[in-house]
C-alpha cells in the first residue's frame, strides 16, 4: 500500500500528517503513547531569547548564530508553518503573530514572551498601573497567587512602569466531580466543563474583581479540557477580561490543543496507530521499504512510501547514551552532530544549558538526515523537532518553532520528492488532493497551492 | 502471595517502572479518573504505589481500575501501568475473591447453561427479581447489560450445515430481520481456492453473539479461505481481568492447544477483538505465561478487519463491494486498540462505497471486560460510557459498530441501536445476505 509513515505524534508528527493527509497523501501515524503536547501550555514559541530577549522573532529567525536548526530551517518555513497550523485549528484559536512576540505571566509570576498562544491565555496589553487580579482556586496544586501578584508587581514592562497585581483566593462551588483533597489540574478543568459550574465562578469572579477594582483576572490555567467554551463561559461571567496562566504538565491548555490537532487529523483520514513503538526497519537502495512496530502479538509491519520522523530528542529517547557514555539515535541509527566527551555535554550544576540537548541529526533543506559526507542517509526518510542538532530549545524558547518550521520544510521536500523519486501510485494520490481549507472556510488554503 | 518470584510478567512490567517521568499524560486519558474520585488515578496506583508494595498490597483504590489499558496506550515512556495495576490486583484479591468475579469468569458455563434453553434462559435473566436476587447476593448489577443467549450455538450450526452440506441441502446464512437476500453471486465464490484458516470464536461468539461468528465465517469463506473450525474452549479473559491468574493461565494453555491442532502455521482469525488481545498480549504480558504453544498462538492470530486490512494491503481484498449508503457509528474498544495496531475496521470499511463511519474518539464504553456488570462499579461504567453513547446517539443512525462482544452489550443498552460486529457490514456488502445499514 502506497502510504506515508509519520512517526511521532507530537506537534511536528501531527502538523506534518494533518499536512500531508490535507494534500491528498494516505497517511499513517505510528506513536509510542501519546505526543508531548499535553505537556506544554499550548502556545507557540519561535525565538524568545537569542540571547537577549527577542521581539521580531521572525526576522530573527534568519540571523541566528550557526550551528542552529533554523539555519536550515529558514524563517519562511515557521512562517508557512504557524499558517498552516492555525488553519487547521477552529477560526481564532491562537491569537497573536509570528512576526511579534508578547509577553505572557507564568505560574512564578515572571513574563516570558511567546509569539502565539491559545486566546484563553493571552491577557491583556499590561499597562502602567493596570490592576490584574490573580485568582487561585482551593485545590489547584503549583500555584500560588501571592507569588505571582508579587513576581508581576514588581517586574517593569515595556514601554515603563507596572502592572498592579493583587492576589485573591477562591474555594470553588460544591461539585461531585471535585473530590476534596489531592486533585489534578485536569480534574478541576473537567468541572469547568459544566456550565453552571463555569457560570458560577464567573460570578465569583466577578466580585472579587468588583471588590478589588481590577480591570481583567489572571487564573490558573483549568478552564475547561475541550476547546474555549469553558473560558468564555467564565470570562461573560466575570464581565472583565480573563486569562489563564499556564501550569505545570500536564496542562489543560495542552491537552485540548492536542484534541483538536488529533481530530483533525482524524477528520483528514490519517490513520493512528498508537502505543506501538517503531523497532526495526527494512532498507533498499539507500530507501526505508518498511518499518516494523513492537504491537501485540506478532508486530506490525508497515511498507512506507516515505518516512517523517518527529520521534522527540534525547529527552523522549530518540537519542539515548549507553552505560559507555555513547550516544546514538535510536531506530535508524542516524549520525549525530555535536557530540563530544560527556563531561562536556552534561554539567554537574542545575545550568539550563546542558549541551547534550545540542545533539541531534543534520539534514539537507528537505530534512532529510545527512551522512558525515553530506549525502542523504536515505532518501525517504524526512526528520526534525527535537532531533535535530544545534538548539537548546527551552533556554532559548525556540521549541514549537523548530518543531513546526522543521514539519513544513519536511512536508514540503516530501512533496517536491514526488515524481522525482517516489512511487507513482503515490503521485497519483496526489494529484487526487482535497481542499485543506474545506472544513475552515475563511483560511486560506497554504503552501500546497503553489510554493514559490 | 508475592508476586516477584512467580509472576515473569511481573518483573518486566516492574522493569518498566523507572521510565515513569511522572508527566502525567496516562491521567488526562483515564477514563475511570474521569468519571469517579473513588480511583485516584493509573499513576498513583499505578508506578507510584507500586515502589511501595514489595509483593504486598498497599492501597485498594486499586480495585476501581477498570483495566482497560488506556494508560499503557498514551504512555509515551512505555511505562507497563495497566499491567502493573492487574497483577497488583491479583494480589490484593488473593485471599479474599468474591464468588461474583468468580462466576463471571466462568464465561463457557455460561454459554452451555443458557444456550439450550436459550429462550426460557433469557427471560429469567429478564426478571425483576431474579436480578434484584443477583444484585443484592451475587453483587451483579441488577441494571448492568446481560447476554442474551442465542437459541442456536454456533456448533449447532456448523454442524447442521456440515450435515446439509452432506446431502446437498446448503443452509442459508444468518437469520436477519430485514430478509436480504443473498447474492448468489457471492455465494458463487465460496469454493477455498487460497487455503485454510483456523477460526476462533470465543465463549460469546459460540454461545451469544453467534450471528457474528457466522457472518465472519462466510466473509472468509467467500474470499476462499477454508474455514477450520477445532473445538474450543475459553481463552480466560474474563478470570484475567477479575485476578484469577491460575485459573485463566489454564485456560488459555488449553485454548493455544486446541487452536494449533487444526495444523501448523496456518492463520487464526477471530471476531472476539478482546479474546484475541488476550492471546496476543494479557496473557504473557499481565500473567506471564511462558509457553511455546502459547507464543506461537499468539504469533498467528489475527483480528478479523485485521486480517483483511493485511489482505487489502497485500493487494489480496477483492473491492467489489456493494454501496451501503449510511453513515455509522463505531467505537474501537479498549481491548482492541490496546493491541497497538491501529484501527483495521476503519480502514477496511473505508473501502464500502457509500459508507460514513464516523469513530468515537472515546478511550473506553465503560465495559471493560466485566466491570460494567459489578454492582459498584454500574454506575462509574455508565458514567464512562456516555460520550461514547452520546457520539452514536449524535450520529443519527439506526446502527453502529463494535469489535467486542461486552462492550456491544453495553453500548446497546446505552443507545438502545442495533450493534453489531464491523464485519456484519463487509458480509452486507460483499452481498452475502445481510441488510442492516441502509438510509
Amino acid at each position: 500500500m502506497s502510504e506515508v509513515v509519520v512517526i511521532g505524534a507530537g506537534l511536528g508528527g501531527l502538523m506534518a500528517a494533518c499536512e500531508l493527509a490535507g494534500a491528498g497523501l494516505p497517511v499513517r501515524l505510528i506513536s509510542q503513547g501519546e505526543g508531548s503536547l499535553s505537556l506544554s501550555n499550548g502556545t507557540v514559541d519561535l525565538l524568545g531569547y537569542a540571547p537577549d530577549l527577542v521581539w521580531d522573532p521572525l526576522s530573527r529567525i534568519n540571523q541566528i548564530a550557526p550551528p542552529h536548526p533554523y539555519q536550515v530551517i529558514g524563517s519562511d518555513n515557521v512562517r508557512r508553518a504557524v499558517a498552516a497550523l492555525t488553519s487547521h485549528l477552529p477560526d481564532g484559536y491562537l491569537v497573536g503573530q509570528a512576526s511579534q512576540n508578547q509577553l505572557v505571566p507564568t505560574a512564578l509570576g515572571a513574563w516570558r514572551p511567546t509569539a502565539l498562544l491559545p486566546a484563553s491565555l493571552a491577557p491583556p496589553q499590561p499597562k502602567d498601573q493596570s490592576r490584574w487580579l490573580i485568582v487561585g482556586f482551593d485545590r489547584v496544586k503549583d500555584f500560588y497567587p501571592k507569588l505571582v501578584a508579587a513576581n508581576l508587581s514588581r517586574t517593569k514592562i515595556p514601554g515603563g512602569g507596572r502592572v498592579t497585581a493583587i492576589p485573591v483566593r477562591i474555594d470553588l462551588p460544591d461539585n461531585p466531580g471535585l473530590p476534596g483533597g489531592d486533585v489534578s489540574a485536569m480534574t478541576v478543568a473537567r468541572a469547568f466543563d459544566q456550565p453552571d459550574f463555569a457560570a458560577a465562578v464567573g460570578r465569583q469572579l466577578a466580585q472579587a474583581a468588583g471588590q478589588a477594582e481590577a480591570d481583567a483576572i489572571g487564573v490558573p490555567a483549568v478552564l475547561g479540557t475541550a476547546g474555549h467554551d469553558a473560558w468564555r463561559q467564565v470570562s461573560q461571567a466575570a464581565g472583565r477580561p480573563v486569562f489563564e496562566i499556564g501550569l505545570v504538565p500536564p496542562s489543560p491548555p495542552g491537552f485540548r490543543l492536542n484534541q483538536l490537532l488529533l481530530a483533525r487529523a482524524r477528520q483528514l483520514g490519517v490513520r493512528l496507530a498508537t502505543g506501538a513503538r517503531v523497532t526495526g526497519f527494512q532498507a533498499n537502495q539507500g530507501r526505508i521499504v518498511q518499518l516494523t512496530t513492537d504491537a501485540a502479538g506478532h508486530g506490525q509491519t508497515y511498507e512506507p512510501t516515505a518516512v517523517v520522523y518527529f520521534p522527540g530528542g534525547f529527552e523522549s529517547g530518540a537519542i539515548a547514551m549507553d552505560s559507555t557514555y555513547n550516544l546514538a539515535e535510536t531506530l535508524f541509527d542516524l549520525p549525530l552532530a555535536g557530540l563530544a566527551p560527556v563531561s562536556q555535554l552534561i554539567s554537574p550544576s542545575y545550568s539550563p544549558n546542558q549541551t547534550i540537548f545540542q545533539v541531534g541529526v543534520q539534514t539537507d533543506k528537505a530534512m532529510r538526515p545527512l551522512t558525515d559526507g553530506g549525502e542523504p542517509v536515505y532518501t525517504n526518510l524526512y526528520a526534525g523537532g527535537g532531533l535535530l542538532a544545534g538548539a537548546i530549545r527551552w533556554t532559548e524558547q525556540s521549541g514549537e518553532g523548530i518543531v513546526l518550521g522543521s514539519a513544513m520544510a519536511a512536508v514540503r521536500g516530501l512533496l517536491d520528492g514526488i515524481g522525482q523519486d517516489l512511487e507513482p501510485k503515490l503521485a497519483a494520490a496526489h494529484g487526487r488532493r482535497t481542499q485543506l481549507s474545506s472544513s475552515h472556510p475563511g483560511q486560506t488554503p497554504n503552501w500546497t497551492d503553489g510554493a514559490p | 502471595m508475592n508476586l516477584s518470584p512467580t509472576l515473569a510478567g511481573h518483573a518486566l512490567a516492574r522493569a518498566s517502572l523507572d521510565a515513569c517521568v511522572k508527566c502525567g499524560i496516562c491521567e488526562t486519558r483515564c477514563p475511570v479518573m474521569a468519571a469517579t474520585p473513588l480511583f485516584p488515578g493509573p499513576k498513583f496506583v499505578g508506578p507510584q504505589a507500586e515502589r511501595f508494595r514489595q509483593g504486598l498490597s498497599v492501597d485498594r483504590s486499586l480495585d476501581y481500575c477498570s483495566g482497560c489499558g488506556t494508560c499503557t496506550l498514551v504512555c509515551p515512556q512505555g511505562v507497563k501501568i495497566a499491567e502493573l495495576n492487574a497483577q497488583a490486583r491479583a494480589v490484593m484479591k488473593a485471599h479474599h475473591m468474591p464468588l461474583r468475579d468468580r462466576l463471571l469468569g466462568r464465561t463457557v458455563l455460561m454459554g452451555k447453561v443458557m444456550s439450550p434453553v436459550a429462550p426460557l434462559a433469557n427471560a429469567v435473566l429478564r426478571l425483576g427479581p431474579v436480578r434484584a436476587l443477583a444484585d443484592s447476593v451475587v453483587g451483579v448489577a441488577r441494571q448492568a447489560p446481560l447476554p442474551v443467549a442465542s437459541v442456536q450455538s454456533l456448533g449447532r450450526w456448523l454442524a447442521q450445515r456440515g450435515r446439509s452440506r452432506a446431502n446437498g441441502t446448503e443452509v442459508s446464512g444468518p437469520d436477519d430481520q430485514t430478509g436480504c437476500e443473498p447474492d448468489a453471486v457471492g455465494r458463487e465464490s465460496g469454493a477455498a481456492k487460497r487455503g485454510q484458516v483456523v477460526f476462533f470464536h470465543g465463549c460469546a461468539g459460540a454461545y451469544f453473539e453467534v450471528e457474528t461468528s457466522i457472518k465472519a465465517i462466510e466473509v472468509l469463506e467467500y474470499l476462499g479461505f477454508e474455514v477450520l473450525v477445532p473445538a474450543q474452549g475459553c481463552c480466560g479473559l474474563a478470570q484475567q481481568s477479575n485476578g484469577l491468574f491460575k485459573a485463566a493461565s489454564k485456560s488459555v494453555l488449553k485454548l493455544s492447544r486446541a487452536l494449533r491442532s487444526a495444523g501448523p502455521d496456518l492463520t487464526i482469525v477471530s471476531a472476539s477483538g478482546s479474546c484475541t488481545g488476550m492471546l496476543k498480549h494479557e496473557a504473557r504480558q499481565i500473567m506471564g505465561v511462558d509457553d511455546p504453544e502459547l507464543a506461537d498462538v499468539s504469533y498467528r492470530v489475527r483480528d478479523i478487519m485485521e486480517f483483511l486490512a493485511e489482505l487489502d494491503a497485500q493487494g489480496e481484498l477483492p473491492h467489489s463491494f456493494q454501496p451501503v449508503d449510511a453513515t455509522v457509528p463505531y467505537h474501537a474498544p479498549c481491548q482492541l486498540k490496546g493491541q497497538a495496531m491501529g484501527l483495521p475496521a476503519l480502514e477496511v470499511l473505508s473501502l464500502i462505497p457509500g459508507l460514513t463511519v464516523t469513530e468515537s474518539g472515546q478511550a473506553c464504553c465503560g465495559m471493560a471486560g466485566t466491570y460494567g456488570l459489578k454492582k459498584e462499579k454500574y454506575a462509574i461504567a455508565q458514567k464512562v460510557g456516555a460520550p461514547v453513547f452520546e457520539v452514536f446517539r449524535q450520529a443519527g443512525a439506526s446502527l453502529g459498530l463494535c469489535d467486542t462482544e461486552t462492550c456491544r452489550w453495553q453500548l446497546r443498552q446505552g443507545t438502545a441501536m442495533r450493534i453489531e460486529h464491523p464485519v456484519a457490514l463487509v458480509h452486507q456488502a460483499y452481498g452475502l445476505g445481510t441488510c442492516l445499514a441502509t438510509d
